[in-house]
């Protein structure tokens, strides 16, 4: 472990992130909401910690190692969530304690979506777009750790992403990695938030929420200035409509979109097996419910197919963006979309959950075992997109997924005694977990009536969903620290 | 596939459930209950139907192959469930509906009920329920230590050395044969001292002999509506947790124990010991909360609840002495979660198993040692033996159908209507084959609509049938030459 090294690179992130406690000051100074000093007074603290950190170890030249990624995740999000609450710890009006305020900080970096806030039309802007911007650099940073960090750690088997990293760099260093990714899907990802702004304008949004929902919707975040959350602009269909297309953008692997950016070259897409899964995974749910809800007599056609279409998408790629509260639902609904959120995503995006990818190689060797008992003697080999994957990667996904459906498990059993009843604590577990936020079938958005002990859990769960189970499991290792 | 050979045995199984059918029928004689038509009637039929079906056959000889084998497991547990019902359905006061469900929960040791007023139905239908979970039971450790092994189902081939009978025989017909005469007679005997203990500590003679039935085939069907709650005797409490406990172990571990006599064997066997320790767990955190939120003020009293309840749901009996759905904090969702773990493979129990449990976990710490050390090559141990990576990727195979196949249930509940907590604890017990759950189907399933009964009923085979039976047959290459 290169302690230094380490202890210099959150340093700088510390720097970095300090800067971003500034934008909310030009927010405050646009629309004279008077909010200043928590944000001065957090940049001061931040920026100070940072410097703390950095300057004992400038001079330090330690080459980051492999197995230095996994502290370094694990303090990115930790650090990253304890100062990025500050600001919403400091400020008068929405007037949070610690531990409410680390929760709205972890959910929204986590791009997670879960608030602890009611009353959010008549919070300062500032804060409201402070939020929004936590669930964008949160989802940055998603990107960056998924694209140039995991595969590399072999977290859950995204070895199989190594060669899929942008860029010329096949090299196995941390920080030429990070660098590359950030200069090849930074401006990708810049680029989509703003197609995105501007097509909410377009849609009918005022300048200030097209800009904020921008940047909780290409994050798969699901913030929003609004407590009817998108709900609150049912009247512009278009927005909808913009929401869910980059909704899909943000929860399909920026990998690809590289790709297809560079050969202009849609086709790509469909070539690939995840993004297939994804999309079908999607247009399943979405069928099923409208199906249901139109059936069941809960709803028009018209208006089935749109609430079917929306939550699929929303709930598919762990945005947990919600057009209407999930009790107008037969209790159908909350449960399917609920079991959606668990695969997630595609790996190289800022979605959360199991992952499209791991859940149609976990498709594929449960179907494996029903062919070995059929020819016992039959040498079955798993391929996608005519790749044969190597045990070795299959033998991580199935690690991930029992460690998956075990701390899920596990969260269960302590929601419950922290006081939460079985319903609520099921979904609140899965909407954390998975980084998709909204806890359907219990109690819907807000976490704020829960008990301290409970907000504390599923913060964790947030972070453990976002470092993928294994990250923060393996720092509890004895033998990782030795040698 | 040959078609003869499936007859015959369905002839076979035919001709052995009529006779099945005397014992009700010898009790109801001896009760004067009335009950005897329904019973008469259907051994009458089954025996001519099987008659019809073997005769025909009988000159057939030959060997079980691999995918029969498949067929036949398959159709054991779906024939007796069908033909078990006949009863019921001649006796014709239950629908049809509640009926499948009764007998399907009986066959396949269960233990979740429709029935109430258990307490004056008449002694014979007691008394075939109970049987069911008995000749259940009796299938079960068949299909768990001979056939399981052999198709290697669910990673199962862990356990094909340590059979007893001929070991290198890869035929599959007189393995069973052999095996299962001295499991049978460990499990008759296991029963009979079941039934003495019921008796001793106070129960009239029925009730121990079919308490007994239900209890060593960790089934969990009772006399009594308020099953064992019902007699208010710690005494009788204690036999049934020690044969509960005994139901949920390896037979081939008894074998070793009693017909070799070496009662060390229960120690030095891994699985056998993570049962207990999971057992003592569960056990320790009841009692803990119990007497920490006063729903109990004496240690002894949280205690013997605690263990009782523990025991019942992790072997997956499913009898109840109090109604621990309303147990304070997560204790209803700690011990309902016990049931997926389960008793040891090779037992009358259900849930995951213990075994799978344990290569979930080493393989899940082996994953997590792989993090830090790319390149590390290490194979997974259990009791110093390396384990091939193909019974682990069965075991991972098993994991993933086990919890899609519970969210898939679990769902189809939920559309038909029922809310989430009943349909979650449902699921879960049905396809551990537990019995009780929480909200509206923690005293019994009465009042859930016919089409959930059914979708339970399909669930509570898949559990038995460990999935992967059901879901070869339905594979399309299964079906191809």
């Amino acid at each position: 472990m290169q302690f230094l090294a380490i202890q210099r690179v959150v340093g700088l992130l510390l720097m970095v992130f300090s800067l971003s406690m500034l934008t909310p000051l030009l927010v405050s100074w646009r629309f004279h909401d008077g909010v200043h000093t928590p944000y001065l007074h957090a940049f001061a603290v931040t920026l100070a910690a940072g410097l703390l950190l950095w300057l004992p170890v400038l001079r330090v030249r330690q080459e980051l190692r492999i197995r230095d990624g996994f502290a370094l995740i694990a303090l990115f999000w930790i650090v990253l969530g304890l100062f990025g609450a500050l600001p919403l710890w400091l400020a008068l009006r929405p007037h949070l304690n610690v531990t409410d305020a680390i929760f709205e900080a972890v959910s929204g970096l986590t791009t997670t979506g879960a608030t602890v806030l009611t009353g959010l039309d008549a919070l300062p802007r500032s804060i409201l777009y402070y939020r929004q911007q936590l669930q964008w650099i949160g989802g940055l940073g998603t990107l960056m750790l998924a694209v140039a960090i995991l595969p590399l750690l072999g977290v859950g088997g995204m070895q199989m992403f190594l060669a899929q990293t942008p860029g010329t760099t096949r090299e196995s260093h941390l920080a030429p990695r990070l660098a590359e990714a950030i200069r090849s899907l930074g401006y990708l990802y810049l680029s989509l938030t703003a197609l995105c702004a501007a097509g909410y304008w377009l849609a009918g949004m005022t300048p200030f929420d097209a800009l904020a929902h921008s940047l909780s919707t290409i994050s798969t975040g699901g913030f929003s200035t609004h407590d009817a959350n998108l709900g609150y602009f049912n009247a512009h269909p278009g927005v909808m409509a913009v929401a869910m297309v980059f909704m899909l953008l943000g929860g399909a692997s920026f990998a690809l979109h590289y790709f297809a950016w560079h050969r202009r070259d849609l086709r790509l897409y469909f070539q690939e097996a995840e993004f297939r899964t994804y999309i079908a995974v999607i247009g399943i749910t979405a069928a099923v419910i409208a199906l249901y809800l139109a059936g069941s007599h809960h709803a028009t056609p018209g208006h089935a197919l749109l609430a079917g279409l929306f939550q699929a998408v929303s709930i598919g790629t762990t945005s947990g963006f919600v057009r209407e509260p999930s009790s107008h639902w037969p209790a159908f609904v909350p449960v399917l979309l609920l079991f959606v959120s668990f695969i997630g995503g595609c790996a190289n995006s800022t979605a959360g959950g199991i992952k499209a990818m791991r859940f149609l190689l976990l498709m594929k060797q449960g179907w494996r075992e029903v062919g070995r008992l059929i020819h016992p003697n039959a040498v079955i080999a798993i391929r996608v997109g005519g790749h044969v994957l190597p045990d070795r990667v299959l033998d991580a996904i199935w690690g991930f997924f029992a460690a998956y459906v075990a701390l899920f498990t596990l969260l269960l059993i302590l929601l419950t005694a922290f006081g939460l009843d079985q319903v609520s604590a099921f979904s609140a577990a899965a909407a954390c977990l998975n980084n998709m936020g909204s806890s359907l079938a219990g109690f819907g958005h807000h976490y704020g009536a829960i008990s301290d002990g409970a907000k504390w859990v599923l913060a964790a769960a947030m972070l453990f969903g976002r470092m993928e189970v294994f990250i923060l499991l393996a720092l509890f290792r004895p033998s990782f620290w030795r040698g | 596939m040959r078609r003869q050979f499936i007859q015959r045995i369905l002839g076979i199984f035919l001709l052995i459930f009529s006779l099945t059918l005397i014992p009700p029928m010898l009790v109801s004689i001896g009760y004067r209950d009335g009950e005897l038509p329904p019973f008469a009637v259907s051994f009458a039929l089954t025996l001519v139907l099987g008659i019809l079906l073997w005769l025909p056959t009988r000159g057939l000889r030959g060997d079980l192959r691999r995918r029969e084998g498949f067929m036949v497991v398959a159709m054991f547990w779906i024939m007796f469930s069908a033909l078990g019902t006949l009863p019921l359905l001649f006796g014709a006061r239950i629908g049809v509906a509640n009926a499948i469900f009764e007998v399907v929960s009986g066959v396949t040791t269960t233990g979740a009920t429709v029935l109430t007023g258990l307490d004056r139905m008449p002694q014979s239908l007691l008394y075939y329920r109970a049987q069911l979970q008995w000749f259940g039971g009796m299938g079960l450790i068949v299909f768990a230590v001979a056939i399981l092994p052999m198709l290697g189902i669910g990673g199962m081939q862990l356990y094909r050395a340590e059979t007893p009978g001929p070991m290198k025989d890869d035929k599959l017909a007189p393995r069973i044969a052999s095996s299962a005469r001295t499991l049978w007679y460990i499990y008759a005997g296991l029963t009979a001292a079941c039934a003495l203990g019921f008796w001793l500590t106070g129960m009239n003679w029925f009730d121990a002999l079919t308490h007994s039935f239900a209890t060593l085939s960790t089934g969990g069907f009772s006399t009594h509506d308020a099953s064992m709650g019902y007699f208010h005797s710690p005494a009788i409490e204690a036999v049934a947790d020690v044969f509960m406990l005994a139901g949920g172990i390896n037979f081939s571990i008894h074998y070793i124990a009693f017909a070799k006599g070496q009662p060390r064997a229960y120690l030095r066997d891994l699985e056998v010991r993570t049962y207990f320790a999971v057992v003592a767990i569960v056990i320790a955190l009841c009692t803990w909360v119990l007497l920490g939120n006063h729903v109990y003020h004496h240690f002894f009293t949280a205690l013997r609840y605690a263990a009782f309840q523990a025991i019942s749901i992790i072997t997956c009996t499913g009898f109840t002495s109090t109604n621990f759905a309303v147990w304070p904090m997560f204790l209803p969702s700690l011990i309902l979660i016990g049931s997926v773990i389960g008793g040891c493979a090779g037992s009358t129990s259900g849930g995951m198993k213990v075994i799978r449990f344990l290569v979930l976990f080493k393989q899940g710490l082996r994953d997590m040692g792989r993090l830090g050390h790319p390149r590390r090559v290490d194979s997974l141990k259990l009791s110093g033996r390396v384990v091939p990576e193909r019974i682990v990727d069965a075991v991972w195979g098993f994991l993933a159908v086990y919890v899609a196949t519970c969210a898939f249930m679990m769902l189809l509940l939920v559309a038909d209507g029922m809310d989430q907590l009943s349909a979650f604890s449902a699921v879960v017990t049905c396809i551990n084959n537990a019995g009780p759950g929480l909200g509206q189907v923690a005293a019994n399933f009465q009042h859930i609509s016919a089409e959930a009964k059914l979708i339970l009923s399909a669930t509570m085979l898949l559990g038995r049938l460990e999935i992967f039976t059901l879901l070869v047959l339905v594979s399309p290459s299964f079906w191809r030459k």
